[in-house]
């Protein structure tokens, strides 16, 4: 499939959860550092090349975006200015964003769209917090705030509406239940920086993390003594880990050593795909919930790769 | 490889029984393993001190305190802003637009940066041709673009304001972080350094959101730079130079973050006060710091570069952050300008600069005659001084610093002592460099090399080391590396035969040529750990059986990459005996464990370990040695002389064996028998320093003192004639 050239470098890419042709990437000038950032939405057609729907422009890198799942027109994004911006595609680009959200000091760094209570989403921050929102409400529902250092991902479970995880640089991850006033549990999980964590799509108890120190481990939190598995084979840190929609132990990754792998962490050799399309860092990878087998990724090198697994990502 | 059974076979060149300690030999081994094992012990401190202050900090700091606020938003979930707006925002959709301007208008000033464009701008539609963006777009990217076509970089004329306060902190504080994800296999240090540069070139002041929370490293950053430059300058300077030059833009924000890592206190306003007061002294002194960062960042244009990875090598970011940060581009008075420029004008500023001027001013007599008590008292203190200031410009500061003394500012007693010591400081300095630079790494060639032109020297040193003429294999060697520096296997080779010539100083040098032609071949890595467990450098050996383990098809993952920043032996130890668990097959990881059991002196696992391997590799020659050194360092000399027997069985003209042979008969006390293995040893290498020294104690303890003579001049034929094997 043809990859789609974004001005800036690619910072995060997701699969509409209602289209199954359909991605959103989040771009951001100078890599990040300083400049202004683009959201793309994209077509995939069977024949022809990748077509873009819509764009949108911020004052400042966009480093996440997520689609909402109740409504598939809507999007939210993680500015670096710190702000959460709504968008929503069957409006006029004039009338975008429907909302600007700005409550974080520092950059937000991730958005997740809860997938059982639809109507809420999760941001997180370098300023140490994450925060709850309602897309009815113009201020956060709840800031959790633990963390000692930057929170570059939170993610909702995809069973319990009221529990997600947290990954931060203070070397913790972290489970949370909003009912709760506080986190419920800390796992220690890495000597290093984490930078992204997610929910196993088929058992509710696991999670993965990834780090700086190179390796994403998967974590029950019943027994979080122990991870149930190290992935091992990344040469840098590891930007972001997802599970597969469609196997329960399948994990897609992407790194500071340019390359996306796939894994199986229940089997003994884990590794079970590595792709080297990318030029720079490899910074944002998804997988389709529609199709199996579909993964999409980004990178510095400012483009966004669709393809499917055990194809050649570059291949026309 | 001898396991320095000059070490306990020294004492037991005492009468039998009597206390090693009247021998001085023993006390020399004694102290040898005494210091080196009280080593062990005080690198093990700091790491695991750090460990547990470091997480207990993180696990315990932040959450208690703060555990209770998300509790007590939960009960009043929406006290916040007024159920009013809410209300409206909801009843009236087309409105929805409107409030939502307001509310960004509200809220944007919050933000940092981009003041202008979030109060003129309110409707979120970017300024997308705002001047601090596209000029350093603009010119970010063709400076990438040159710097990737190889064309020189063109210095552009930046038109207007070059980058905002905001600008600036977006650009401090998110270069920081990320260094911190790309650069994770390095230190603290090296990645402050690295930020420190880019920061520097682009004139923005460093701070630390970008440090890692909870280790306080703010504070042992500054206290560890206070305390290295800290002896000479008044101490407060120091300090506040650090601070003031941290400061200057935005001393709230800096104050501010900094309250939120260490709590609120008073110290920080204290702090401010007396900032406001250095920041005349400041100026001057402020630059000093980034010198040592462009050090350092040498060292990461060096650490890139060693990554062969060609799309690293490619990478655009990677070029930029390193151009950066080396200086070579830099923007100053709203003009940018290529690279040495700057570096140029540095120099000048520094040299004729405020700063030894300003110094001047300050209190040098005071300075000088505290900095001449400090010497008294704290010796090496000073020497660490010496050498932190020795990095800047030495020669120049020193020069200014002569003047000063011609001038008679200093107070003259103190003063020319202290020129003098300073004097002296500087030249044993430098001797001792070139003293640990020849002894360590460097390999020195032989002089005169008959296989110097010779067609193909490799194939010929390898027919020579399969002959077991080792001296004249590491003559056909050398002609190899001196035709081919970047054969690795040349290298190896010449090392191997070093090593088995009983010249373990030689072969370390070569293995790390082959290390650096080959960075990942195993059997050199794993050369060079035995090589330094010969030489009781424990660290260093740890190093490479670590990286043994890394680059090791099999066990690669075992090893996991933090460890390798802080070896500690029980974390590689363990990591072998995973390996050994895995594959118990494999002869190599029971080998190396037999390397490290021998670092740890346990030497019962260690012989363990080694007849292991043994039995897995009956005919390694090499490994019957190891054994032999092994239970020869465990008082089993008996035992090692049959060890060393089937080495010899096997290899003949194994040097070193022959030599480890006469140090287990010493060790029995059979100073004869042992004279004639080292002599046998000597033949085959006369090079082999160390078989002389212990050659002259069997001699001694045998009570052979006419034949010292023969010993000292290295009369071979007639030592051969007197001790006949």
């Amino acid at each position: 499939m043809p990859a789609f050239k974004t001005p800036f470098n690619g910072y995060a890419v997701k699969f509409s959860p209602f289209y199954e042709q359909r991605l959103a990437v989040a771009t951001a000038q100078n890599f990040g550092i300083l400049g202004n950032g683009r959201i793309h939405v994209i077509d995939l057609s069977p024949a022809g090349p990748i077509a873009e729907i819509a764009a949108y422009d911020t004052a400042d890198g966009v480093y996440d975006v997520s689609w909402s799942e109740s409504h598939d027109s809507l999007l939210v994004a993680a500015v670096a200015d710190g702000s959460v911006k709504l968008y929503d595609l069957s409006l006029p680009p004039t009338s975008n964003p429907v909302r600007s959200l700005s409550e974080h000091t520092r950059e937000t760094h991730s958005v997740d769209y809860n997938a059982v209570r639809r109507d809420s989403f999760l941001s997180s921050s370098w300023d140490d917090t994450i925060k709850l929102w309602t897309i009815d409400r113009p201020t956060s529902v709840r800031t959790f705030k633990e963390h000692a250092y930057c929170v570059y991902s939170a993610a909702w479970n995809p069973r319990h509406a009221d529990v997600f995880a947290s990954a931060s640089g203070d070397c913790t991850a972290r489970i949370w239940d909003v009912r709760e006033p506080g986190s419920t549990m800390i796992l220690p999980a890495h000597e290093f920086e984490i930078l992204s964590c997610d929910w196993s799509k088929y058992d509710d108890a696991v999670i993965a993390t990834s780090s700086v120190d190179k390796s994403i481990k998967v974590w029950d939190v019943r027994n979080y003594r122990v991870p149930v598995a190290v992935l091992n084979g990344h040469g840098y840190a590891v930007r972001k880990v997802k599970f597969s929609p469609h196997r329960a132990s399948v994990i897609a990754s992407c790194s500071y050593d340019m390359t996306v792998c796939l894994w199986d962490y229940m089997v003994e050799d884990s590794l079970i795909g590595r792709y080297d399309h990318h030029t720079e860092f490899a910074v944002g990878v998804d997988m389709s919930v529609l199709v199996e087998g579909l993964l999409a990724s980004t990178g510095w090198d400012e483009f966004a790769y669709v393809w499917q697994h055990g194809t050649d990502p570059k291949a026309p | 490889m001898a396991m320095r059974e000059l070490v306990t076979g020294g004492a037991a060149c005492a009468v039998p029984g009597s206390s090693s300690s009247s021998n001085p030999l023993g006390a020399l081994a004694n102290a040898l393993i005494g210091s080196s094992s009280q080593k062990e012990r005080l690198q093990e401190i700091p790491t695991s001190t750090l460990n547990t202050s470091g997480s207990g900090s993180i696990y315990s700091g932040g959450g208690e305190q703060l555990s209770a606020l998300p509790g007590s938003e939960l009960e009043h979930p929406l006290h916040r802003e007024g159920s009013e707006f809410i209300n409206g925002f909801h009843a009236a959709n087309d409105h929805s637009h409107r409030f939502g301007d307001i509310w960004d208008g509200i809220q944007n000033p919050h933000l940092h940066g981009r003041e202008g464009q979030a109060n003129f701008h309110p409707r979120l539609q970017p300024e997308l041709n705002g001047p601090p963006q596209r000029v350093l777009s603009s010119f970010l990217h063709s400076f990438v673009n040159s710097s990737h076509g190889g064309v020189p970089f063109g210095p552009t004329q930046l038109p207007v304001l070059g980058l905002s306060e905001g600008d600036k902190r977006c650009i401090r504080d998110r270069s920081s972080i990320m260094a911190r994800h790309i650069f994770a296999d390095k230190t603290e240090d090296f990645i402050n350094g690295q930020v420190n540069a880019l920061l520097s070139s682009l004139e923005i002041d460093s701070d630390g959101h970008g440090q890692m929370p909870g280790r306080h490293t703010e504070l042992e950053q500054y206290w560890g730079e206070s305390q290295s430059q800290g002896m000479p300058l008044p101490p407060a300077d120091g300090w506040a130079d650090e601070f003031a030059g941290q400061q200057r833009h935005n001393p709230n924000a800096w104050a501010l973050s900094f309250e939120r890592q260490h709590g609120a206190g008073g110290w920080a306003s204290e702090f401010e006060h007396e900032q406001t007061q250095m920041t005349s002294v400041a100026a001057g002194a402020a630059n000093i710091p980034s010198l040592a960062a462009m050090e350092q960042t040498r060292m990461l244009a060096h650490t890139l570069a060693q990554n062969t990875n060609p799309k690293f090598q490619n990478s655009k970011f990677l070029q930029f952050v390193s151009k950066m940060s080396r200086g070579e581009l830099t923007i100053e008075d709203n003009q940018v300008r290529a690279g040495g420029d700057w570096a140029n004008e540095y120099q000048q500023q520094y040299n004729t600069g405020s700063w030894a001027d300003q110094y001047a001013r300050e209190e040098v007599s005071r300075w000088g005659d505290e900095f001449a008590n400090e010497r008294v008292h704290h010796g090496p203190v000073d020497e660490q001084w010496v050498n932190e200031f020795s990095k800047l410009e030495v020669n120049d500061w020193a020069d200014e610093f002569g003047r000063q003394v011609g001038e008679g500012v200093l107070g003259d007693d103190s003063a020319d002592n202290w020129a003098t010591a300073y004097d002296e400081y500087l030249n044993e300095q430098a001797v001792m460099k070139q003293k640990s630079e020849s002894s360590r790494g460097v390999y020195v060639f032989s002089d005169l090399n008959p296989y110097v032109g010779h067609p193909d020297p490799l194939r010929e040193g390898q027919e020579l080391f399969r002959k077991g003429l080792l001296s004249e294999a590491v003559l056909a060697l050398e002609a190899e590396v001196l035709k081919n520096p970047d054969n690795a296997e040349g290298w190896r080779l010449l090392g191997v035969a070093h090593a088995e010539n009983d010249d373990d100083q030689q072969a370390i040098a070569s293995m790390m040529r082959a290390q650096e032609a080959d960075p990942t071949n195993l059997e050199v890595l794993l050369a060079l750990g035995v090589s330094h467990t010969n030489e009781l450098e424990q660290q260093a050996a740890l190093k490479y059986l670590y990286s043994w383990l890394r680059q090791h098809p099999e066990y690669g993952r075992i090893a996991t990459p933090q460890l390798s920043e802080s070896l500690y032996y029980a974390d590689v130890a363990r990591s072998f005996n995973e390996a050994a668990q895995i594959s118990p097959e494999d002869a190599d990881v029971h080998i190396v464990l037999g390397v490290l059991y021998n670092l740890s002196r346990e030497y019962d696992k260690a012989i363990e370990s080694f007849q292991t391997a043994l039995k897995l590799k009956p005919r390694d020659y090499s490994l019957w040695n190891k054994l032999g050194a092994t239970q020869a360092n465990s008082v089993q000399s008996a035992d090692a002389i049959h060890a060393y027997q089937m080495a010899l069985d096997l290899k003949p003209n194994y040097v070193r064996a022959w030599a480890n042979m006469g140090i287990s008969y010493a060790n029995q006390g059979m100073y004869e028998d042992s004279i004639r293995y080292y002599v046998r040893a000597l033949a085959m290498n006369p090079k082999a320093d160390n078989a002389w020294q212990y050659l002259r104690i069997s001699l001694s303890c045998a009570s052979r003192n006419d034949m010292m003579e023969a010993c000292d001049s290295r009369n071979l034929d007639l030592l051969q004639k007197e001790f006949p094997l």
